[in-house]
């Protein structure tokens, strides 16, 4: 669903499908990115990765679901505002480059970035869609992507500010 | 006798007239307010000490385990039953109070078929009386007890600040005996001590004036004991009972104490010679506290224990992370010279994973102790933080204690809010004051000062060597000069860093940019362990536990012939690795009579 | 003085001294006073041989009360034995504590905040009052007054409020600790004080007018339980007993402790030494206490501390030695020796209470040649606690 990208990213509004299919490639692409990923880092650090993938699972899923079900057909022809969030949001897709052997600190803030992004993306999603179950769906992705970058900063505080001593 | 002492007494018929004088209502007058009535018990306050059952002198106190109340750190989980056959009503028992959670009622009437209804838990038995205002609670300034320490000497600021000699000076006996009579000896620390030390046992040797049962106490538990009379982060004290209406008791200042008053040619003779050789083998990877620890007591069990140390030195962290001013390096040479002359075969500048092997590790001996500590410095990985002027606290901190010469910058940036952050500014400072005469260290953190994870005693000592304290700023970027050199770092305020569930979630306020000047940044957040001696193999055949090695109850790890202990396992704490030590030498023992056993 | 002088009929004395009684002879009878509570005299009896009703020979029996006070504070810390020493004399406890802290304090070394003092001299005087009333009702009852006591419990009564609101208790304050005292003055304390002081006074006149004014009372009192002002020393008299004999024996002017040196008081005597002058200078002494309490209200400190910091109690150790204080109470010189020996708990307490000598030694003396139903009131003259005697 990448391929009218740099024109959807030009146009000031956007259809709510094609909204949701760019963020159910950004759920996918960092599944299969931490799926891949795992095997590679050290088996000290892979339960983190692993959760990630996980993580991400879920969403992809949620999405998937999504897009199968025929009562909101209709309201994802709707257009709505492009949010300013966009771009970075859609960027997120682009694998990063944590080269072969990230340490746990690097995927970390790749996730934690990712994760702002994406909070952003549905913040401004839930805000530019009339009351309905769309902006409900927003409303609750943002609030899934706040309380799961909370979690990771949480883990990263842990991970990294391990000391104090 | 006159005629007036015949009629006289007929006076006494005035009283005729007069309204009774006797109360119209005995059973509702309420007694004074100091009334000394039944006992009232705030539950959630106290923290079942026995102080008061201590000073009883009718024995009608019993601390017995209540309904509803849990044992944690800091509470016992007993609760004071009072025998009302026995009180006096004295209230020496509200007198003693540790918490002040026990006062009395102005309650004095109570009828009851059932005498040993007369018997029950104030404030876990509730009684009416449990929310009266009145009754006999301890008189402001009225203490049995000495609520403030006794004040340790030290160095001032301007003696310490240019070299790196011990800034603590120790108690003189007449000091220590004051302090260690402050004790209440309830026992309390003992369980929160990570080793479980004779707290209150030792104490008491220091009133008794018997240092060398002191000396016994404190090696049967912790054969770190010279070290953590030193730099021990002392929970112990957090919980201590006197901690809730004054100072708690300077328990690792009197266990120090006790360090310095045997001398030191008697340590072995008093703590006793090694046990008969097993001919069992242990080969222990670290000579830091958890690794030693675990020597000293395989050593002592007669098994033949060697040590594989990176460093030309054991110790671990106490020696290479800690300041000399805080430990100097002899104290730390004694504490290893003991514990080797048990019989430990040490091998220095020995890297295992380089120099030898962990399997050959595991084919030459009968058990493995992986005891290697947080040794790598983590980087808050912000931009300019990979700039030749930025270094990691841990190794610097181990390159000045190596005796390297180190240029001290003129100015310089610490991140980081910790101890290890504290240690890094203060001998950063020194070394100014020694190279330049002048001191200007900034030290950032994270947190706010009530957050703030370094010892508030260090926070101090800091401010009074001139340590410019910033706390609740953001690191953004080392900022890099023209020149290439460093310029300094860029913070942002924190407005908030934890959420409600003191969860980490830092909020910046971008408006409040500050530049703090340095020509070096000195990153001190935190720490991780190198684990790549295990190699690639065995990490894979290893069972992790969330970026730890996952070790069970006893710290034997998923491999049997394995166990970890220490900062790599329980995170940076030198009286933990050394109660984890124990864990795994105590481990290994039962192992090795199960082998027996079985054989 | 005595009306029962026809001596032909007693037993004469042998070679040795002792009475040659022949309990066959028919003459004689065993009759025991006591131990219930004969008056107001406490737990003691004494072993009368009479002849006809009077008495020839009497021997005070103690052990009644016996709790072995001194014996118990020998295993109890210092601090613990504070709440025990109150109960060696219940009508008068203050002075144990008073004298046991100041001993304790002495060898301790442990100075005491002046305030602490005068607050302890104030409690003093208010136990004095107390004991006093609860003896003229004694007095007055075992002479068939009984109204008089039911006044004095009433005016003592209102004095415990005091207690009660001062110390938290009425009976056992258990309030001079060791250090100084509990606690300070409470709010308001000096109206109420002064109002019960008025009181006390206006019973006290009552008292007075039925009492001492009473045909009976004097009848029965005067010439009973004659003291002869050289048995003083000898025997070991002390208090009213001796002031009533004329000697102005006081410890709080003769060796003044607290702040009696900052009071104006000069002790009170009588002349005649029998049951009526004591009881005169009882009531005497007690407006004397009533006039102290208004000069230490007057003059005391209202700044300051009432209690010394101590070592911490669980583990108070004192070093050796040996201490004996004294006070004047309400029956005379009660006095407390305390020897440590560097240890947590003292070597050894003596405690000595007027009674001792008074219920033994003079009681013995006096009681030959009385009438069986002055007995009675012979005993409460010498105001005597029998715990104090088996302390």
């Amino acid at each position: 669903m990448t391929e009218g990208r740099g024109y959807q990213r030009m146009k000031a509004q956007s259809s709510l499908k094609d909204i949701l299919a760019v963020a159910t490639e950004f759920e996918r692409t960092a599944r299969d990115f931490y799926a891949d990923l795992a095997p590679k880092v050290s088996k000290q650090i892979r339960y983190l990765v692993e959760e990630l993938a996980e993580e991400e699972q879920r969403h992809f899923d949620l999405f998937t679901q999504l897009q199968s079900r025929a009562d909101i057909e209709e309201m994802l022809q709707e257009q709505v505002d492009t949010p300013a969030s966009d771009g970075r949001f859609s960027d997120c897709i682009h694998l990063p480059e944590l080269g072969d052997k990230p340490d746990d600190q690097a995927v970390l803030q790749y996730a934690l970035g990712r994760e702002h992004a994406a909070m952003e993306q549905y913040h401004s999603l839930a805000e530019s869609t009339a009351p309905g179950p769309i902006h409900d769906l927003f409303k609750f992705l943002a609030a899934e992507e706040t309380q799961h970058k909370a979690e990771l900063e949480k883990i990263y505080y842990e991970v990294v500010h391990s000391g104090g001593v | 006798m006159s005629v007036r002492d015949l009629l006289s007494p007929f006076t006494a018929w005035k009283n005729l007239f007069r309204e009774p004088v006797s109360i119209k209502d005995p059973f509702n007058r309420p007694a004074s307010e100091r009334y000394r009535g039944f006992h009232k018990n705030d539950s959630e306050k106290c923290i079942g000490c026995g102080t008061c059952e201590a000073i009883c002198q009718n024995g009608a106190i019993d601390m017995l385990p209540a309904d509803g109340v849990a044992t944690q750190p800091g509470d016992s989980g007993l609760r004071p039953r009072i025998d009302y056959g026995r009180c006096c009503w004295c209230a020496l028992c509200v007198d003693v109070c540790m918490t002040g959670s026990l006062t009395m009622s102005n309650e004095y009437k109570w009828v009851e078929a059932d005498p040993d209804k007369f018997r029950f838990m104030p404030g876990v038995d509730k009684k009416h009386w449990d929310d009266y205002e009145d009754g006999y609670r301890r008189p402001d300034g009225h203490r049995l007890n000495a609520p403030e320490r006794i004040d340790m000497p030290e160095l001032a600021p301007a003696q310490r600040i240019d070299s790196f000699v011990e800034m603590v000076t120790g108690y003189t006996v007449e000091q220590a005996q004051l302090e260690a009579d402050r004790c209440v000896t309830c026992g309390i620390c003992v369980a929160t001590c990570p080793t479980h030390m004779a707290i209150p046992d030792y104490i008491r040797a220091i009133r008794d004036g018997d240092y060398e049962r002191g000396l016994k106490l404190l090696y049967d538990s912790n054969p770190f004991s010279q070290i953590c009379g030193k730099v021990c982060t002392r929970r112990c004290e957090t919980t201590c009972a006197a901690s809730h209406e004054g100072d708690p008791i300077a328990i690792r200042w009197l266990k120090r104490h006790i360090t310095e008053q045997v001398p030191h040619e008697r340590y072995r003779e008093i703590i006793g010679a090694p046990g008969p050789a097993t001919g069992r083998k242990i080969a222990i990877v670290g000579a830091g506290p958890a690794g030693m620890t675990a020597a000293f007591d395989l050593a002592r069990a007669g098994h033949q224990v060697t040590v594989y140390e990176s460093e030309s030195h054991a110790g671990g962290m106490t020696r290479y992370g800690i300041p000399e001013y805080r430990l100097p390096s002899d104290t730390i040479q004694r504490e290893i010279d003991l514990i080797v002359s048990m019989g430990v075969e040490m091998h220095y500048n020995t890297r295992v994973g380089t120099d030898i092997s962990m399997q050959q590790l595991q084919q030459d001996n009968d058990a493995v102790i992986l005891a290697i500590g947080l040794w790598m410095g983590r980087s808050t990985r912000i931009p300019g933080s990979d700039h030749a002027n930025v270094f990691k606290a841990v190794d610097l901190l181990r390159r000045i204690r190596d005796g390297e010469a180190i240029e001290a910058p003129k100015s310089l940036v610490v991140i980081g809010g910790g101890n290890v952050a504290m240690d890094i500014a203060r001998s950063m400072a020194r070394l100014q004051k020694q190279q330049h005469g002048e001191i200007a260290v900034t030290l950032t953190a994270l947190e706010d000062k009530a957050h703030f994870l370094a010892d508030p005693v260090e926070i101090k000592e800091s401010i009074e060597e001139q340590i410019h304290i910033l706390d609740s700023r953001g690191p953004q970027e080392c900022v890099i000069g023209d020149q290439g050199g460093l310029v300094g770092l860029r913070t942002w305020k924190v407005l908030s860093i934890f959420d409600e569930q003191h969860r980490f979630a830092p909020s910046y306020d971008e408006n409040d940019e500050q530049l703090h000047k340095g020509e070096w940044v000195i990153e001190a957040i935190g720490q991780m362990s190198d684990v790549s001696l295990l190699g690639e193999e065995l990490t894979e055949q290893l069972e992790w536990n969330r970026g730890r090695l996952q070790v069970d109850d006893d710290g034997r790890t998923s491999e049997s012939w394995l166990w970890a202990a220490g900062d790599c396992v329980k995170g940076p704490d030198v009286v933990t690795a050394v109660a984890t030590g124990h864990k795994v030498a105590a481990s290994i023992e039962a192992v090795f009579a199960q082998q027996e056993a079985q054989t | 003085m005595t009306e029962y002088s026809n001596r032909s009929q007693y037993p004469q004395a042998r070679a040795d001294g002792s009475l040659d009684i022949d309990l066959t002879s028919g003459k004689y009878l065993k009759l025991w006073q006591g131990p219930n509570h004969p008056g107001i005299t406490g737990n003691m009896s004494v072993e009368l041989t009479v002849c006809g009703d009077e008495v020839v020979e009497g021997k005070t029996h103690v052990g009644y009360l016996h709790r072995g006070f001194e014996k118990l504070m020998e295993r109890r810390t210092f601090i613990q034995c504070f709440p025990i020493v109150c109960r060696i004399c219940v009508p008068e406890p203050d002075f144990n504590e008073y004298c046991y802290a100041a001993a304790v304090e002495e060898l301790a070394g442990i100075e005491v905040p002046e305030k602490a003092d005068w607050i302890r001299t104030l409690i003093l005087e208010m136990g004095r009052i107390n004991s006093y009333l609860m003896y003229l009702g004694g007095q007055a009852g075992a002479f068939g007054l009984g109204v008089i006591g039911q006044w004095t419990t009433y005016a003592r009564d209102l004095m415990l409020d005091r207690f009660e609101e001062l110390t938290g208790a009425r009976i056992y304050h258990m309030f001079i600790m060791p250090g100084g005292v509990r606690d300070d003055l409470p709010e308001g304390f000096d109206q109420r004080m002064e109002e019960t002081l008025q009181e006390i006074e206006s019973t006290l006149q009552d008292v007075y007018d039925t009492m001492f004014r009473n045909a009976v009372f004097k009848k029965r009192a005067v010439g009973l339980g004659y003291v002869d002002p050289a048995w003083v020393d000898e025997y070991g008299i002390t208090g009213p007993v001796a002031r009533g004999a004329g000697v102005a024996k006081d410890v709080r002017r003769d060796q003044p402790y607290l702040v009696y040196d900052r009071l104006d008081f000069e002790p009170v005597i009588a002349t005649e030494s029998d049951t009526y002058a004591r009881a005169d200078v009882r009531r005497r002494d007690l407006l004397m206490s009533v006039d102290l309490i208004r000069q230490i209200l007057a003059r005391m400190p209202r700044q300051g501390e009432v209690m010394a910091t101590l070592p911490n109690v669980l583990h108070w150790k004192i070093p050796r030695g040996e201490t004996y204080v004294r006070g004047e109470c309400s029956r005379g010189e009660y006095g407390y020796y305390l020897v440590t020996d560097g240890s947590g708990y003292p070597r050894r307490v003596n405690v000595r209470g007027p009674s001792y000598t008074h219920a033994m030694t003079l009681l013995e003396k006096l009681i030959v040649n009385v009438n069986i139903s002055n007995v009675a009131g012979l005993m409460v003259s010498l105001h005597t606690y029998p715990p104090e005697i088996e302390r």
